[in-house]
């Protein structure tokens, strides 16, 4: 399904609510799809099940899944696609690729040009 | 819920296990680190009810554990060298096992069969050290026990047969709540499936962490600044502090995004947050607890 990086300093509960947000944002996987049971997800990729149990609950928390008893956890029909965290992210990246371009000497006027590129060619002035 | 409070033993003059104090949930993993001679096998066969303590207590969901033939009836425990009668074959372990646990699983037993594809009526004596070791563990999880007491048990195991038996203890701890300890001289080998960990050393036990909390716990920073100038850190837990060049190297212990704030309000010009491995994690936990020695694990 995924890989996780064991040997990561970064949780692997924190892993696998990402992995899973992925799976679930880019539609991999749909509305009211089951998530693999816990026992499952342990067994093939070698993780404690306590640690499935927290991001499972993590993802519940986040509106990500819901979980109906006796039956499993299933993706939650989202209300509305908010992308504010993932703009902040993508600001994130960009921010030391322009500063780079900055220092080479790239100039204001460029950049604006590239934003128009990007943008379709739609100029709003 | 098995629980150890301040257990201690000595053979003859030897203090082995000087006060040790734990507790391992139901459904938990715990894996009991320290290098050779800690104590780790002593330790083991106090919680299994084979040895005695010469004082503090060894409870099983309030019990005591020694010589306790109800409990044994329920838990499993896998010595560093394995034990099978003379001559025998596991079919014929497997009917003395069924007499012995009442929770014996048939059905597991032959699921079991055909996914390891060891030949039930061959002796044990003639199968080679990770064989028997799998014929271990396919008695032990066919008797399905609520505890299982391990001793660095995938010594010997190649990388699929380890998986295959990780696995399975895996989804009886997620399926039945099983209770597992796992003795380890080797971090790596254990702290995929582990969700507590315990550094046991010289007799005591240094540390007891859930994995997952001291994994967020720390944070490594590499940041340089203008002109070398370095900010006021003291607000700051550092535990480590390295200049390479023009680059400072922090190891925080604290919330990540506090740390970020902290830094980025200096106006880094290099600013880089990187992940530690749950060893380095450790090493700097135990230094923090007075133990600058980076071989105990």
């Amino acid at each position: 399904m995924f890989e996780l990086d064991m040997r990561s300093g970064e949780p692997i509960y924190e892993q696998l609510v990402y992995q899973f947000k992925r799976l679930i944002i880019e539609g991999v996987m749909e509305v009211d799809e089951k998530l693999p049971s816990v026992r499952d997800l342990a067994g093939q990729l070698t993780v404690n099940p306590n640690t499935i149990q927290k991001a499972y609950r993590e993802l519940e928390a986040e509106g990500y899944i819901y979980s109906v008893k006796g039956r499993g956890s299933f993706v939650q029909q989202r209300e509305e696609q908010s992308n504010t965290a993932k703009i902040e992210e993508m600001k994130k990246r960009m921010f030391p690729l322009l500063r780079e371009a900055f220092y080479l000497g790239m100039t204001r006027e460029e950049l604006e040009e590239i934003i128009r590129d990007a943008n379709g060619g739609m100029d709003d002035d | 819920m098995i629980e150890v409070r301040n257990a201690m033993k000595t053979f003859q003059s030897e203090t082995v296990i000087r006060d040790v104090s734990l507790s391992v949930r139901n459904g938990s993993i715990y894996g009991l680190l320290g290098s050779n001679g800690a104590g780790k096998t002593t330790l083991l066969r106090m919680m299994a009810g084979i040895l005695r303590t010469n004082s503090g207590e060894m409870k099983i969901d309030g019990e005591d554990i020694f010589e306790n033939n109800r409990l044994k009836e329920t838990m499993i425990f896998l010595q560093d060298d394995l034990y099978f009668f003379s001559q025998y074959t596991p079919k014929q372990m497997a009917r003395f096992y069924r007499e012995t646990y009442p929770s014996w699983d048939e059905e597991r037993y032959a699921g079991m069969k055909q996914s390891l594809g060891l030949d039930e009526n061959k002796k044990i004596n003639k199968f080679s050290k990770g064989m028997k070791r799998q014929v271990a563990f396919w008695l032990a999880l066919s008797a399905k026990p609520e505890v299982m007491i391990l001793d660095e048990p995938f010594d010997g195991l190649d990388a699929v047969v380890r998986k295959t038996i990780k696995s399975m203890i895996l989804e009886d701890v997620a399926e039945r709540s099983m209770t597992v300890i796992i003795s380890s001289h080797n971090l790596k080998e254990v702290e995929d499936i582990c969700d507590y960990i315990g550094i046991l050393h010289n007799g005591t036990i240094l540390l007891e962490r859930d994995i997952d909390d001291l994994k967020g716990e720390f944070h490594k920073v590499q940041a340089a600044f203008r002109k070398g100038k370095e900010p006021d850190m003291s607000p700051l837990d550092v535990v480590h502090r390295e200049k390479r060049g023009s680059v400072f190297i922090y190891i925080v212990r604290g919330e990540k995004d506090e740390i970020t704030s902290h830094v980025q309000a200096a106006h880094p010009v290099v600013f880089d947050q990187l992940s530690l491995t749950l060893e380095e994690i450790f090493i700097y936990e135990m230094r923090r607890v007075g133990y600058a020695k980076d071989d105990i694990i």
